[in-house]
């Protein structure tokens, strides 16, 4: 990732005179800060996953007596033919795209309109990040009432305006689009916060110049605001990435993977697999599954965009 | 079941039980007629007062929780208990089933029967059976429900209550708006689809809230209880073999599901629907008739929480047909590792807050009856005369207090997919398959097939 | 900055992106202001008839009297919110302090130090954060089980730094790569590489730091799956475990918003302040 800071290898070979007695080297200096974090994340971390790679080789039974038998890869072979796990796996994939585009999309238009506020009203920056104080579970609760024909906004508005019917966003073929939106509702001012920040510290000039060269707002945005923002968009993608194909609780509270199985991504189908049916050495291979999806998204977007950043 | 168990009930049955020989002497004649809880003072089995002074963990869901709390304050008070009370929110089942297997912090919990089953399959569960007051407590029950509730005829837990999930509740406002007021109540399944196709002409556009909603206790039992009360079986109560056939009530219930749903009178988001959304939205007086607890007749006629359609909420007759199905919990006593002395008192807890006080007054039974008309399973608290008032206060018509009781007495369990270790996990591939078959438009032979199929595999997995 | 004038375009915007960020959160937090009734109206209603705090001084325990005089009893859940405000506040602090005191260094050693196998080491910390919760819950809490951390906060601490600690370096090493190379200077001026990192870096960062213990208070404020499972039902439940027991089993959506309601006010203070410091940052 970062190439770009790197004076401190030139420092050191140059001076090293300067370097005092007893001082550590940069290896050295780097082991005494990241030792101590690696050992702890690899303590809590290693055994749980070791613990989950385990039952995974294995059926687990609690009935009739507890037993795990050894049963290889059989598991994980299982995964791949089960219709649950592929109806997963899509779902998690629509949604992951989709609230990653929404949340960079709505962020971004979020801030260009803080952005452009006279000084008095600036107060106004602090108000649009409070969605992302709201925690996912919430987030989901506030999403289920919204949207219901029920309880919903839709409803509540189509009959103020006359109209007796009711409008209901959790359907089979909406639901997922709507818990993206959902979830771009609670994390998009994250982005729109450090895009902001970023924005400001492009030098005002830039915009002077763009306005003799008579840019259009379009080509402005195009030539002149994004292009500083691209590292930021791109650590951010990777992030929503993560987070969106992780979520679980947000779903949980929202549609419990309903209706049906319309919403049930891959956190759930394992939720459900693990915890609901106690399969756990099936449920511990799903979720290796789930840990490659997250590595392999991760690693074409550090590929196909990260590494081009990074060199800029 | 583990071997230390087996040497915490002797412990318990050396130490406190023949330490108190003489009272529960007099306590297993008491027990032999069961009447002497009037003016003597009643004469415990066992001495109800802690004694190791270690907490003892009790864990419900989220009902009442209020009324659960100044219970466990009022048993902290006055036996010197120190019973740590809290809910677990959430999948409830799948919470616990963690807390039991890794050996938690647990030791008193609320259960439905199916879970019960599944725990004692797990070895996690002390059966109510191995309480010294144990076939007191059972012979005090009626015998539909110790059946229900008892696995190899060893009775697993006390009663928390006993209702009818699926009791079909009728909007009567509603009824007489559209022109319904003077045809006598539906009285079967097909009856009521009729009705409400028909109320559906007469211009309302949602007559119907049916079970399909998204909590475990929801589509699946929608469905069990449907087959049931035409008359069917899932499967067998003692074999657990499958039962359902197309041309019998299985099928039935399906095909009349199909309908419905094809209908479009069912708003898709029901399928969503947690409990609370599903109680909200019947008591919006949106919908005419709708499966729902019995006890909540309580909470639909109660102004303060449902104006909109209060004293206006009766149920359909049980006069041809049963409707809905035995819903129930029971406290159970976990068998994890803990000390004896701690053992001891986490039965007399239990047997103090299940069963009887030491006043021998039913106290807790009683107060649900009357707070929140949850029945008991044990035969002298319903039978007496605060039950009946406690249950003519929450109706809307006089007649309906019969009708509840007939109700109440025709209702069936499921023993067949309840009582038996794999109920949770089929409860979980039903809610799923019928969620598709409503979805995506399965044929319901094939649904049927693939049911029965699944039992058989569930049944060659574990055995039985 | 191009204009700062308010044209009626701005205005609109304005106006359009106050309602994508309000409606949602209004929509359900009134509910904390009616009563069951008329929460479970339909067609449901725009706004609180008849507003009241009813449910606010009930899942405090308190009953509440409404102007007609019905008694809206108080909350059974009200001793779990109470300690549930309670401990999320103490493990917010906490893993807080913990994860910025850790990540700091790190971030910096990573952003602007060459040392061998820096790849190697930079991707195991970022790596933990994709490990999704749901697949180490059960082996999780069988460990805990065994180290008798279920139910404690000490235990719930540890496992929200696993979340914390990434996230934030993920963050913050973009930051500090983004600050100019003073060391240099420091280096020359024959300064030890602590005093450089404690007395140049650290103060140049402070809006950086600041924001970055906003992350972690988040993410540790906002848990819950973890806190589902590890410490429902006991002393060391947290508000978002505490809140769940309004949802589920018996309804009391009046009670939920309300305490939704109290969950987003610390962040929602920590945030409004934060912006201040928007325009110093130079992040990512």
């Amino acid at each position: 990732m970062a190439r770009l800071a790197s004076p401190d290898t030139e420092t050191a070979a140059k001076t090293p005179a300067t370097r005092r007695r007893g001082e550590l080297s940069n290896l050295q200096f780097a082991l005494v800060v990241t030792v101590p974090v690696l050992v702890f994340l690899v303590l809590v971390i290693a055994y749980p996953l070791g613990y989950a790679l385990n039952l995974s080789f294995h059926d687990i039974r609690f009935f009739g007596g507890y037993s795990a038998t050894w049963v290889g890869l059989e598991n994980y072979a299982d995964v791949l033919s089960d219709e649950r796990f592929w109806n997963g796996f899509l779902l998690t994939v629509r949604f992951t795209v989709e609230t990653v585009l929404l949340t960079l999309g709505i962020g971004m238009a979020l801030a260009l309109v803080v952005r452009d506020l006279p000084p008095r009203w600036r107060w106004l920056r602090a108000l649009i990040i409070l969605p992302w104080a709201v925690s996912p579970y919430g987030a989901g609760i506030f999403f289920a009432y919204l949207g219901r024909g029920q309880t919903g906004v839709g409803t509540a508005l189509a009959n103020a305006l006359g109209f007796d019917t009711s409008i209901n966003f959790i359907t089979q073929d909406l639901v997922v689009e709507f818990l993206a939106l959902g979830a771009a509702w609670n994390m998009a001012p994250l982005v729109a916060f450090f895009l902001l920040a970023n924005m400001l510290t492009t030098p005002p000039r830039l915009y002077d110049l763009a306005k003799l060269d008579r840019m259009s707002r379009f080509e402005t945005f195009l030539y002149v605001t994004l292009p500083p923002l691209r590292f930021t968009l791109f650590v951010f993608t990777c992030i929503i990435t993560v987070l969106s194909i992780k979520t679980f609780d947000y779903i949980f509270t929202a549609t419990q993977g309903g209706p049906g199985s319309a919403s049930s991504v891959l956190t759930y189908v394992l939720y459900r697999t693990s915890f609901q049916n106690l399969d756990l050495g099936y449920g511990a291979a799903m979720s290796f599954y789930l840990l490659a999806l997250i590595l392999i998204s991760t690693g074409i977007i550090f590929f196909t965009w990260g590494r081009r950043e990074a060199r800029r | 079941m583990t071997k230390t168990r087996g040497g915490f009930s002797r412990g318990f049955t050396r130490r406190s039980f023949m330490a108190t020989g003489s009272a529960a002497l007099l306590g297993s004649t008491a027990l032999g007629s069961g009447l002497f809880s009037g003016g003597l003072a009643y004469a415990q089995d066992f001495d109800l007062m802690a004694t190791s002074g270690e907490p003892v963990y009790f864990r419900g869901w989220q009902f009442r929780t209020d009324v659960v709390q100044s219970n466990v304050d009022a048993y902290n008070e006055r036996m010197n208990g120190n019973v740590d009370y809290a809910t677990v929110t959430g999948d409830y089942p799948s919470l616990m089933e963690t807390t039991l297997i890794a050996n938690g912090d647990l030791d008193v919990l609320y259960a439905n029967p199916s879970s019960a089953v599944r725990y004692m399959g797990g070895g996690w569960v002390m059966p109510a059976a191995e309480l010294p007051n144990g076939q007191e407590i059972a012979d005090s029950m009626y015998d539909n429900i110790r059946e229900a509730w008892s696995v190899n005829g060893q009775l697993l837990g006390l009663s928390y209550f006993v209702s009818v999930r699926g009791t079909l509740l009728a909007n009567l406002q509603r009824l007489d708006e559209a022109g319904f007021g003077d045809n006598p109540l539906p009285t079967t399944w097909d009856q009521l689809y009729e009705t409400i196709y028909a109320l559906h002409e007469a211009g309302v556009e949602t007559p119907f809230l049916p079970h399909w909603f998204a909590e475990w206790f929801g589509i699946s039992w929608g469905f069990l209880f449907e087959v049931m009360n035409r008359g069917g079986q899932v499967a067998d109560a003692e074999t657990h073999q499958p039962m359902m056939t197309v041309d019998g009530p299985a099928g039935a219930t399906l095909e009349a599901w199909k309908r419905l749903w094809n209908s479009g009178l069912v708003p898709e988001e029901v399928l969503s629907y947690n409990e609370a959304a599903y109680i909200d939205a019947f008591r919006s007086g949106r919908y005419v008739f709708s499966p729902q607890q019995i006890y909540d007749i309580k909470t639909f006629n109660d102004p303060a929480q449902s104006a909109d359609v209060a004293g206006h909420i009766s149920l359909l007759p049980g006069t041809e047909q049963s409707w809905g199905l035995i819903d129930s919990a029971m406290y159970l006593m976990t068998s994890r590792d803990r000390p004896d002395a701690l053992t001891d008192d986490v039965m007399r807890f239990t047997s103090w807050y299940g069963y009887k006080d030491e006043n021998g007054d039913f106290a807790v039974a009683n107060r649900w009856l009357e707070e929140n008309m949850l029945f008991s399973a044990y035969r002298p608290v319903m039978e007496s005369d605060a039950a009946r008032e406690a249950i003519q206060s929450s109706v809307a018509r006089p007649e309906d207090y019969d009708t509840v009781l007939e109700v109440y007495a025709r209702t069936p369990y499921p023993k067949g997919v309840w009582n038996v270790v794999w109920s949770e996990e089929f409860n979980v591939w039903l809610r799923e398959k019928l969620f598709s078959f409503l979805q995506d438009d399965l044929p319901v032979a094939e649904v049927i097939e693939e049911a029965n199929a699944e039992i058989t595999r569930l049944n060659e997995r574990y055995g039985i | 900055m191009t204009r700062s004038r308010i044209t009626i375009w701005l205005v609109l915007a304005i106006a359009v992106a106050l309602i994508w960020t309000f409606l949602p959160m209004y929509w359900t937090v009134k509910f904390a202001f009616m009563t069951k009734p008329e929460i479970s109206r339909f067609p449901p209603l725009l706004f609180p008839p008849d507003p009241n705090l009813a449910s606010f001084f009930n899942i405090f325990g308190s009953d509440y009297t409404l102007a007609d005089g019905t008694v809206v009893p108080a909350s059974g859940q009200a001793r779990q919110i109470i300690l549930g405000l309670r401990n999320s506040l103490i493990v917010s602090v906490v893993v807080t302090a913990v994860t910025i005191f850790v990540v700091t260094p790190l971030s910096y050693v990573f952003a602007r130090m060459e040392f061998p196998a820096k790849g190697k080491l930079l991707a195991a910390v970022l790596l933990s954060v994709s490990l999704p919760p749901v697949s180490t819950l059960i082996p999780f809490y069988v460990l805990y089980v065994q180290l008798d951390l279920v139910g404690t906060l000490f235990g719930l601490i540890i496992i929200t730094l696993t979340i914390t600690i990434p996230i934030v370096a993920w963050v913050m090493i973009g930051f500090f790569r983004n600050m100019p190379p003073i060391e240099q200077l420091g280096r020359i001026d024959g300064f030890s590489r602590l005093y450089i990192f404690t007395r140049i870096m650290v103060p140049m960062a402070r809006s950086g730091i600041m924001v970055a213990s906003v992350i972690a208070f988040l993410f540790a404020w906002n848990e819950y799956v973890y806190a589902q499972v590890l410490v429902t039902g006991s002393t060391a439940v947290t508000l978002p475990a505490a809140m769940s027991g309004f949802l589920f089993q018996a309804p009391e959506p009046g009670h939920l918003a309300a305490s939704i309601f109290l969950s987003v006010l610390p962040p929602f203070v920590i945030a409004f302040f934060l912006q201040k410091h928007i325009a110093e940052m130079n992040f990512v």
